[in-house]
């Protein structure tokens, strides 16, 4: 990397502060990332938001109970506008948030989830198992969500059918989570395993090994703790991912209209034309949000990369 | 490139196509109804879909059968007909949609392409400089919005609010039709989505080319470079790129199957006659074959997509293709 | 000439040079790394020392004592959190510090090339050889591109590369081609000074041996002017007129090779010489010097090799020995050498000793 005399020199003066700069934690280093800080304030907003619509803007309004003039543009009774069927775009976006970042958080469960079983097992017992296992991510990483999407989404639905509910989600948003799910643990699994293979060289998994640890322990107890930094950047990276080829599938008719997310309000603003007929504050609000929210989390899971994998240096 | 390379992509390739026409085959047995419903088509007659249900032979078991009879269909092009379009062969209908697709993302790569990768790399070169934060501030935005969400506000300006250029479709109907009209036209039409189509690419190409070029500045050579005496901008461009260009190949292969998906939001918005559009409306009918033959037409497009940079990759670095 | 540049050099000295001026002297150099979030690591402090024409200086000493970035730092190629704080560096009379980036690029390669250590990294791994020899050809000197072509072939055939191999990239010559292919983009502007930076370290024994010869033929035939940076001691014995000792960013101890090397003064430099058992036999018995180089964040007071000196002193901790040059051309900074010493010159100054009078005794 660098010159190698100049290498020594700085390496040679910054050794003893190294175990102390660990020690004070990756935490000041991520605030000292203005980046990330911002980030993580507009996540906070948008976490609050989620977590609490009914406080802000009372409940969901439907056809029913909406109150505005159609597409009418914002003013003092909607300070957002209203959509075709009148329904205060402030009342949409900010229960959008809810359902969009729902969706997120439970496809980035399980894209984790899957991404760090496939990587720790695929790292740690090598051989065949690490061939096939990195084969199939391979064919993930090809085949992006969205294109793979358009045929399980479809099917699934038939399947089970879209008025299904299940822990009282309804189906259709529950097909869109484990599609989400399914694809995209490619990315999370590689990062992981090559984690991993470079920890299985160190000593301690040896040495735990020969007191008679099984494998299945030795990958809990002793490689999973050590992979838990980038399992926590990836994650927030995920989110960000999985936000965006939410709206994507929504947007393309693949959501589901009764729970709008901001892809879905999207949707509806694209079929009742709102580009050409200029409504602009029915596209805005729900476009912002995504922009926002995919880009905050970006920050954030960039800033933590940067802190966290021991790998990444000075990558993005 | 020596041959053990090329052989080994080429495997993998064949091997992506294989694993996605199984995972079609599957899929398609597992709905409820199926595989009738793909017979009980209503734009045909009682003949043709015992004709049908005779080719697919759905009357004999799964395997090895039905699969052997699957396959050897998709093999040589038999995607079965589309419901919606009266019983047309899907091949057709995809054939009538291609080419805008392939006319808008070919241009929008090229695009994106340049002026991605130039703004990226002067962005790198200069890090912490007012170049760099400004751009890569509208990258990272750029990187965060949806092709649509890109393409929306492009309609309501330029189209909407100042009547410069056309809204939807490809041409204008009733235009007269000599050459140099008709693609007057389509220049007209196709220069919103194309704008769109690029800037989405950009924001991604951009970001990934400044961390490459970040990484490339600190090497070895670099420093020769300097050394030499060459002009800053001589060795960003002769040194620096060309190495810094290596991973990118492999990123924009992958990042294809992304800009497919963003491009059937964008010609959703703009009415663009292609493939997105067709998706679309396959998906709002479930019409499962022309469905089948749209994601088998992209899981190639990736694949050969990727064989193609694993290839430039071989070409342009000489490590791979000794 | 009365700069003392021989007859060989075919390019006219840069407009400004001073005449009389001594091909280089570096006064009082002090490099400083600005490190995140703590004080600046000052990597060279008040380094001083001088080449005549067609000279070879050795400057050696353990990793990380500010060797290589002195080297660096005379055509300010430091990383960019480095800097010069102060002092000179002089070429034929021309201060180089406080040239901007674009005035120093005319120097750099025409008058000052590198061979750097690691052919492999320092050589771009996407370009032919033959075309990163005749870059700096074409480009610095404004030749046209067959000529600079012939010419790399040439410079291939001198450091014994058959020319056909122009065409090769770096990842297809074994690590001693790379090397060579190195030396010969090095000489391609028929500079007036080549740092050789570790040229050997990261090669074979039997390949360090055919590069040496290498350079030392090339010094014969060229009379090139060389400043050698290894930690190898035996290099610089082989190779060189003049030695630099430097521990922990200072100079412990300058002068002829013959001088320092059968006699040495400061007591690092005896340490040094007694790690190589016998100087022609192994190579690779550096370091068993007890403790460690002291951090360059929070250099010890006075002295810094004083808390590894088996002859330490109570003012050693304290007091900063200064420089004091004696008449056989050696100088030394260490308590042990008091100004005034027998057989020191008289009237030398503080540590910064005046670079161009230790030049004078020049070769031995």
């Amino acid at each position: 990397m660098s010159l190698p005399g100049v290498a020594g020199a700085t390496a040679g003066a910054s050794a003893g502060a190294g175990t102390l700069r660990r020690a004070g934690g990756g935490a000041a280093r991520f605030l000292a990332r203005g980046d990330g800080l911002v980030g993580f304030a507009i996540l906070l907003v948008f976490v609050v938001i989620a977590a609490l619509p009914d406080l802000f803007v009372g409940p969901l309004e439907d056809v029913t109970t909406a109150t505005g003039q159609p597409l009418a543009p914002p003013d003092f009774a909607n300070l957002f506008g209203t959509d075709e069927l009148g329904r205060s775009m402030l009342n949409l976006t900010v229960h959008a948030a809810r359902i969009s970042m729902t969706i997120g958080l439970m496809a980035t469960v399980i894209t984790i989830v899957v991404g760090a079983v496939v990587g720790i097992v695929s790292g740690f017992v090598g051989g065949a198992v690490d061939a096939i296992l990195m084969r199939i991510s391979d064919f993930f990483l090809v085949l992006p969500t969205v294109v793979l999407a358009l045929i399980l989404a479809p099917v699934m639905l038939d399947v089970i059918g879209a008025d299904a509910e299940l822990f009282g989600i309804r189906s259709t948003l529950l097909v869109i989570v484990v599609v989400i799910g399914l694809t995209s643990w490619a990315t999370t699994a590689r990062v992981i395993r090559s984690q991993v293979l470079s920890l299985k060289e160190r000593m301690f998994v040896d040495r735990a090994r020969v007191i008679g640890a099984g494998p299945g322990h030795i990958m809990w107890r002793h490689i999973l703790p050590n992979v838990v930094n980038l399992i926590v950047a990836q994650a927030v990276l995920t989110f960000a991912g999985a936000v965006f080829t939410e709206t994507t599938l929504a947007f393309i008719g693949l959501g589901d209209p009764s729970a709008p997310s901001w892809g879905q309000i999207l949707n509806a603003a694209q079929a009742a034309g709102a580009p050409g007929l200029g409504a602009w504050w029915y596209i805005a609000p729900p476009a912002v949000c995504v922009v926002l929210v995919v880009l905050s989390f970006t920050l954030v899971g960039n800033a933590l990369d940067d802190v966290l994998n021991p790998k990444s240096g000075g990558r993005r | 490139m020596s041959s053990r390379y090329v052989v080994n992509k080429l495997a993998f390739a064949v091997f992506t196509i294989v694993a996605t026409v199984l995972l079609m085959f599957i899929l398609f047995r597992m709905m409820p109804g199926s595989p009738d419903r793909a017979t009980k088509n209503p734009n045909m007659t009682q003949a043709q879909q015992a004709a049908l249900r005779e080719k697919w032979g759905l009357d004999k078991p799964l395997f090895p059968d039905q699969l052997v009879s699957y396959v050897g269909a998709t093999v040589t092009g038999d995607l079965g007909y589309s419901y919606k379009y009266r019983a047309q062969p899907v091949t057709e209908v995809i054939g009538g949609a291609l080419w805008p697709t392939v006319l808008l993302l070919g241009l929008g790569e090229l695009i994106a392409m340049v002026l991605g990768l130039a703004l990226g790399a002067v962005s790198g070169w200069r890090r912490g400089s007012p170049v760099d934060r400004l751009g890569n501030g509208i990258s990272l935005v750029l990187y965060a919005m949806p092709y649509f969400v890109i393409g929306m506000p492009l309609i309501m300006l330029f189209a909407t609010a100042l009547h410069l250029l056309p809204t939807s479709g490809m041409s204008t109907p009733g235009a007269p039709s000599d050459l140099l009209t008709t693609l007057g036209d389509v220049g007209a039409h196709l220069i919103l989505p194309l704008t769109a189509v690029s800037l989405g690419l950009i924001g991604g190409y951009s970001i990934l080319m400044r961390s490459s070029i970040i990484e490339t500045r600190a090497e070895d050579y670099i420093t020769t470079a300097r050394a030499k005496g060459l002009r800053d901008r001589r060795i960003l461009w002769t040194h620096a790129f060309p190495n810094a260009l290596l991973p990118m190949v492999t990123w924009i292969a992958i990042s294809f199957g992304y800009v497919i998906a963003g491009a059937i939001t964008l010609e959703i918005v703009f009415n663009w006659p292609g493939i997105g559009t067709l998706t679309v409306e396959a998906l709002d009918a479930r019409d499962y074959p022309l469905l089948q033959g749209i994601f088998l037409l992209l899981a190639i497009s990736v694949v050969v997509a990727n064989l193609i940079a694993d290839l430039v990759y071989g070409l342009l670095d000489p490590r791979v293709r000794a | 000439m009365t700069t003392g540049i021989s007859g060989r050099r075919q390019w006219p000295l840069p407009k400004q040079a001073v005449p009389g001026a001594p091909l280089l002297a570096v006064e009082d150099l002090s490099v400083r790394f600005r490190m995140p979030g703590g004080p600046s690591v000052k990597a060279v402090d008040g380094v001083s020392f001088g080449l005549d024409d067609g000279e070879a200086l050795g400057i050696a000493g353990e990793s990380g004592c500010g060797k290589t970035t002195t080297a660096l730092s005379l055509v300010q190629l430091l990383p960019g959190n480095g800097r010069i704080s102060a002092g000179s560096v002089k070429l034929f009379g021309i201060d180089l510090v406080p040239k901007t980036e674009r005035q120093l690029a005319r120097y750099r390669w025409r008058e000052i090339s590198i061979v750097f250590q690691g052919a492999m990294n320092a050589l771009n791994p996407v370009r032919r050889i033959g075309e990163q020899i005749a870059e700096p050809i074409e480009v610095r000197l404004g030749q046209a591109r067959e000529a600079s072509r012939k010419r790399a072939g040439e410079l291939l055939e001198l450091v014994g590369i058959p020319r056909q191999r122009a065409t090769a990239y770096p990842h297809e010559l074994s690590g001693g081609m790379r090397q060579r292919a190195m030396i010969a983009m090095a000489l391609a502007c028929d500079p007036a000074i080549v740092i050789g930076d570790e040229p050997t370290t990261a090669l074979d024994v039997m390949v360090q041996a055919q590069i040496l010869k290498l350079l030392e033929q090339l010094r014969r035939d060229l009379g090139l002017s060389l400043i050698l940076i290894t930690h190898d001691l035996s290099v610089i014995a082989e190779t060189c007129d003049r030695t630099m000792v430097m521990y922990a960013g200072r100079v412990a101890e300058e002068g002829p090779v013959r001088r320092v090397f059968t006699a040495p003064r400061h007591p690092y430099t005896a340490k040094l010489l007694s790690s190589f058992p016998n100087i022609r036999a192994d190579r690779r018995t550096l370091g068993i010097i007890p403790g460690q180089p002291p951090d360059l964040r929070t250099p010890p007071p006075g002295c810094r090799f004083a808390p590894r000196c088996s002859e330490a002193m109570p003012q050693c901790t304290t007091e900063v020995p200064p420089e004091v040059r004696f008449a056989d051309g050696v100088r030394v900074a260490c308590h042990l050498f008091p100004p005034g010493t027998p057989g020191s010159l008289p009237g030398t100054p503080g540590r910064a000793a005046g670079a161009p009078r230790a030049l004078a005794g020049g070769v031995s």
